[in-house]
């Protein structure tokens, strides 16, 4: 641990550490330099004062939240909806890509592949724009069809207990190409030599399936999970917004800590309080990351992110 | 190859059978959606309004087309610029994630889990919009400059450990033998640890891809050159200048008439912006199709 | 142990970069309040001032304004250049923010503290509270007067007196009254198909709506404005205006009587009024005046109203009498007509903040700033340039006050000109004259209340007002819109969570101000 070893260290490692300067350069200046503004979540911007010289003022940016009543029960949803999408979009993910890439010839493989990915360039305004078209009740196609059986519409705008189905509906739908593609590059760089193996043992595809392919997929799935884990508390505003908008009769089941903010800050447009709420997050996320990949250290060191 | 005849006939059949039914399924409910997009582009506004989003256009308009394409130079310019920023920006982007994500996955570097923190700590934290937009316009001066549209999205964490697990998997044996040959930790990195990478390659240079492809909110910030305006942000700016002004007045006494096809233009902006790089995906599929022999590097 | 040494590494480095970013920062810091005092001190020197004020230093000003670049923004401002050389020795270049990002942009340009001299202002852009920030420079009696004489002149002196925040001035407001009332805009051949009695009431219009809805097939009665305030236009007319009440803010429940001499305000949800107008919006909701989905509709409810989509919708004056009018001249199967459903009662007048440029507080040309908004106002010729372009080209000049619109009227327009409004103003000619005549005889009752220029300042409860908002959105709005099914249970849902989010301590603080400001007065 002495200046020497410290020293010799750094000689052994020249080139790499060469090789990741432009990497930690690159986030020292334009993540860490800019990280200071965490000081504006503490503080009353004022513009003469700017970052700095401007007064502080303890907690009182987050004090919004936790007093308007809601802070529990946006957060649960938040972290409640982040878990639901890895959990749906990765297992689906995943067995798409194992799908596309056993079955199929050339031609299906390609069109299906870019048909999926469709969903990625569709901007979530539009896909607001679409599912109000398809769910709402005076000309929604839904409910045409509903009533094209014989059956009674569904208010579906008004009704908060559908909407956490059709959010990971659509967040699945929209991620898939993406995602498959990831388990795709995964899959493909599986030895052969172990399908080869796997066969010589007699091993139907099902068998190789479950064998060979998923446990090779393992250290993606883990390093996929562990990336979204520290984001948790962070929303999709994007999704939310253009989906519900403000509709607040749905707000009970489908607000989540990013809207909640956006809402209660639009009209005092507060740079401090939007900064604290960003702190809230920040730090959540960073405790369960720390929780989580401390556990994935204690099964598997190599499988940890740091 | 992975499908070779040795697995049963029929495991093989009915699992086929499985596999092109949920693709199938999933590939539907994928399209649908876009056709009405496409469908609804080409619609008459004045249609859309009264009966919603139809799968056949039934009054048959060119209209939100005709508005995009309006000034023609412009958006020539703009597709220019976005080509050009994604081009510079996925190249040098792919380079440098490999290289720093190369370094982190070395097992014998003994810092690799500290740098790996020390990335990944700032997809945690961030400062906000303020701080870094005083430090891209007043100490950079990046403001109307091409490296404000290439530079915030040169690394992404996100991408940086994903590279660097697949290149985990790369089995140690090959570097060591390459070391025991003399190479240097660069050296095996460009001629070992490249081409065995390339799906991984190829996803994550994908991904930079479309994120430069997509990004118009980095223009937002620091563009204000229409000569420097990529393709995203053009867009974006034609729909919101239509919808966002009726807002902005909605207090004031102003006088806002003009009214234009919003509901047909958002869903031609969508085709118009989505259509180049839907051709060229096909191309970077064959990365995908097939399985990589990592012991036939071995030899 | 070495990886306590590579962390510290680590953090050294960081608390390097952050060492040299803060002192790069103090120094700005220090900085930049030197310029905010130069134009107050340099504009007391008298004797610099009376007979020419010193324009031989060339000066370039940079305003920036709201919404799109006009197309044709070198022609145009080429000329406005020419002549601004010619007068005071200064040309403007103009910066646009457009309408798709202005709100991001806007606050960011004056936080970051860019440099440019001019900026549209306005009470909907935030004008408060970028001026408590100190975004603006305080435009004192010294500079007013000497830099800008005719504004000065002719500036009444209540649009002086409203844009004051805190007793201090940060904008030159626009010269020129603005009507701010609702109206409708409704299908008059539907009403002469069923016979219905004309549209001047509240009741009468509620049975307008409900004859549609029940025979009518495939028009939706009423359409709101998507992206509306919290008091939305139809709120606005049945409570503001029909009620003689006016909300300080209208993302806030906090109302007072027009007449009240004592400015006592009074929360909004509590009143009997409220309660009222929430049965007659529930009888509309049940009887389908509106789209069950009104909540989540993004239509824009003047398309849905030419498209025949829809039968009635609210706005302003100068917005529906250019669709009506837009109507006619496209030969539209439907006719139109616009509806006073609140008549004889008094109408206010839009606050003078509603269109203002500020000087950016560090502009260091701020007396040549102050000069251009001078002559935009109030010089004839620049004025028409910058309000319509240029003359045979971008629009015809008709008369002395009045305009008509070329096949080049679209590449001039769209943008924040406002600001430069006065009597100067031209109309167009295409306007429709049962509009006209309406506002004008609104002009004629335009009635002035103590608190017309009364101007809140939210600092001391930012907390609160940011959990009512929240509040009105999740609970008020569904409410109004017949979204909850029990009413008496939603408004009082309603009261208790507006009550926990802190209204009691607003109304408080907004009661305070007031006194203190008719106590000043």
């Amino acid at each position: 641990m002495n200046l020497h070893q410290f020293w010799n260290d750094l000689v052994r490692y020249r080139i790499i550490l060469l090789m990741l300067a432009p990497g930690v350069i690159f986030f020292l200046l334009f993540a860490y330099v800019p990280m200071v503004g965490i000081i504006l979540a503490f503080k009353h911007y004022d513009y003469a004062g700017g970052v700095f010289g401007s007064p502080w003022n303890g907690l009182a940016n987050i004090r919004f939240f936790f007093e308007s009543g809601d802070a529990w029960r946006v957060t649960r949803n938040t972290a409640l909806y982040n878990i639901a999408f890895i959990i749906v979009n990765n297992l689906l993910q995943m067995f798409t890509a194992i799908f596309l890439f056993e079955v199929g010839g050339k031609w299906f493989r390609k069109i299906t592949q870019t048909i999926m990915f469709l969903p990625y360039f569709i901007s979530w305004v539009v896909v607001g724009a679409i599912a109000y078209n398809l769910l709402n009740t005076d000309i929604g196609t839904v409910n045409a069809l509903l009533k094209g059986l014989g059956m009674e519409p569904v208010d579906i705008y008004n009704t908060p207990a559908y909407w956490p189905y059709i959010l990971v509906f659509v967040s699945a739908w929209k991620m898939l190409g993406y995602g498959t593609v990831m388990y795709l590059a995964a899959i493909t760089s599986i030895d052969t030599e172990m399908y080869e193996a796997a066969e010589i043992d007699g091993a139907n595809i099902f068998q190789r399936m479950l064998r060979v392919t998923i446990p090779n997929l393992y250290p993606t799935i883990i390093i996929l999970t562990l990336l979204a884990v520290g984001n948790i508390f962070r929303g999709d505003f994007g999704m939310f917004y253009n989906l519900i908008g403000n509709n607040g009769v749905l707000f009970s089941t489908t607000d989540v800590i990013d809207t909640f903010v956006f809402r209660s800050l639009i009209t005092t447009n507060e740079i401090g309080m939007s900064a604290a709420a960003g702190v809230y997050q920040s730090i959540l996320g960073f405790t369960t990351i720390m929780v989580v990949n401390y556990a994935v250290r204690k099964y598997d060191k190599d499988r940890a992110l740091f | 190859m992975s499908k070779s005849s040795g697995i049963k006939q029929t495991d093989r059949q009915l699992f086929a059978v499985i596999g092109y039914t949920i693709l199938a399924i999933l590939a539907c409910l994928c399209i649908i959606p876009f056709i009405l997009i496409l469908s609804s582009s080409l619609t008459e506004e004045s249609s859309i309004v009264v009966k919603g989003f139809q799968f056949f256009p039934s009054e048959f308009s060119l209209e939100a087309y005709q508005i995009l394409f309006k000034y023609p130079d412009q958006m020539l310019k703009a597709y220019t610029v976005t080509i050009l920023v994604t081009a510079v920006g996925t190249a040098l982007g792919l380079l440098l994630t490999a290289m720093t994500a190369y370094c982190i996955s070395r097992r014998d570097f003994k810092w690799r889990n500290h740098f790996s923190f020390f990335f990944f700590f700032t997809t945690l934290f961030n400062g906000g919009l303020v701080p870094w937009y005083l430090l891209m316009v007043n100490y950079l001066h990046l403001k109307d400059t091409p490296l404000a549209l290439i530079l915030p999205l040169l690394l992404n964490v996100f991408y940086i450990i994903v590279m660097k697990s697949f290149m985990s998997a790369i089995p140690e044996a090959i570097t060591e033998s390459a070391k025991i040959d003399g190479a240097g930790d660069f050296l095996i990195f460009i001629r070992l640890i490249l081409p065995l990478s390339k799906p991984a390659l190829a996803t994550i240079g994908l991904f930079l891809a479309l994120g430069y492809w997509n990004d118009w909110y980095n223009a937002l910030l620091f563009i204000s050159d229409q000569n420097l305006m990529p393709l995203q942000y053009y867009l974006y700016k034609m729909l919101g200048n239509m919808d966002g002004m009726r807002k902005a007045m909605m207090g004031s006494g102003a006088v806002v008439t003009t009214i234009i096809p919003t509901e047909g233009l958002k869903m031609a902006m969508t085709i118009v912006a989505s259509g180049p790089i839907l051709i060229a995906y096909p191309f970077v599929q064959k990365y995908f199709v097939q399985g990589l022999t990592i012991g036939a590097v071995k030899g | 142990m070495s990886k306590k040494k590579s962390i510290l590494l680590a953090l050294v480095l960081t608390f390097v970069m952050l060492l040299s970013a803060c002192s790069g920062n103090t120094n700005k810091a220090a900085e930049s309040p030197q310029p905010t005092k130069e134009p107050q001190a340099s504009a007391p020197e008298k004797d610099a001032v009376e007979p020419g004020i010193d324009t031989s230093k060339e000066v370039k000003l940079k305003m920036i304004f709201v919404g799109p670049k006009p197309v044709d923004y070198d022609t145009v401002f080429a000329e406005i250049n020419k002549k601004l050389k010619e007068k005071i020795n200064a040309t403007i270049e103009g910066e646009f923010l457009d309408w798709s990002d202005w709100a991001q942009k806007y606050p960011l340009k004056l936080a970051a503290n860019e440099d440019f001299d001019l900026i549209y202002s306005a009470n909907w852009a935030g004008y408060n509270d970028q001026a408590l920030k100190g975004g603006f420079l305080d435009l004192t009696e010294e500079l007013l007067s000497t830099y800008m004489p005719k504004t000065w002149e002719l500036m009444p002196e209540s649009s002086w007196d409203q844009s004051k925040v805190n007793g201090k001035l940060y904008m030159v407001p626009q010269n020129r009254g603005e009507s701010v009332e609702k109206l409708i805009l409704y299908r008059e051949d539907l009403r002469e198909k069923y016979n219905l009695p004309a549209l001047d009431s509240p009741e009468a219009y509620a049975n307008y709506l409900k004859t549609i809805a029940e025979k009518e097939q495939g028009v939706i009665p009423f359409t709101p404005e998507t992206g509306d305030w919290k008091l939305h236009n139809l709120d606005r007319v049945l409570l503001k205006q029909q009620f003689e009440w006016n909300m300080l803010d209208f993302d806030l429940p906090i109302g007072f009587k027009l007449t009240d001499e004592k400015g006592q305000i009074f929360n909004v949800y509590e009143t009997e009024e409220f309660k009222g107008l929430l049965s007659y919006y529930k009888d509309l909701a049940d009887n389908n005046s509106w789209s069950k989905n009104v909540l989540n509709n993004k239509n824009d409810h003047q398309q849905d109203f030419k498209e025949g989509k829809t039968a009635s919708i609210t706005h302003n004056m100068g917005t529906l009498g250019a669709l009506k009018a837009a109507m006619e001249r496209e030969n539209s199967p439907f006719k139109a007509a616009l509806a006073d459903i609140t008549p004889d009662k008094k109408k206010s007048q839009a606050v003078a903040t509603q269109n203002g440029t500020s000087i950016h507080a560090t502009s260091k040309n701020a007396e040549r700033a102050l000069m251009f908004i001078d002559l935009m106002q109030n010089d004839a010729e620049l004025h028409n340039l910058m309000m319509y372009g240029i003359d045979g080209v971008h629009y015809t000049a008709v008369g002395d006050n009045k305009y008509q619109s070329t096949d080049k009227s679209a590449n001039y327009t769209g943008f924040s000109n406002w600001s430069f409004n006065s009597d100067l103003n031209r109309d167009d000619v295409a306007f429709p004259e049962e509009a006209s005549a309406m506002e004008k005889s609104w002009q004629e009752t335009v009635y002035h209340y103590p608190l017309e220029t009364f101007v809140f300042d939210n600092s001391k409860v930012k907390t609160e007002v940011a959990n009512v908002s929240n509040v009105m959105l999740r609970y008020a709005i569904p409410l109004e819109y017949g979204a909850i099914k029990d009413v008496d249970k939603g408004l009082a849902d309603l009261q208790k969570q507006l009550g926990s989010a802190g209204i009691e301590k607003i109304i408080a603080e907004v009661q305070s101000q007031i006194d203190a400001f008719l106590a000043a007065k």
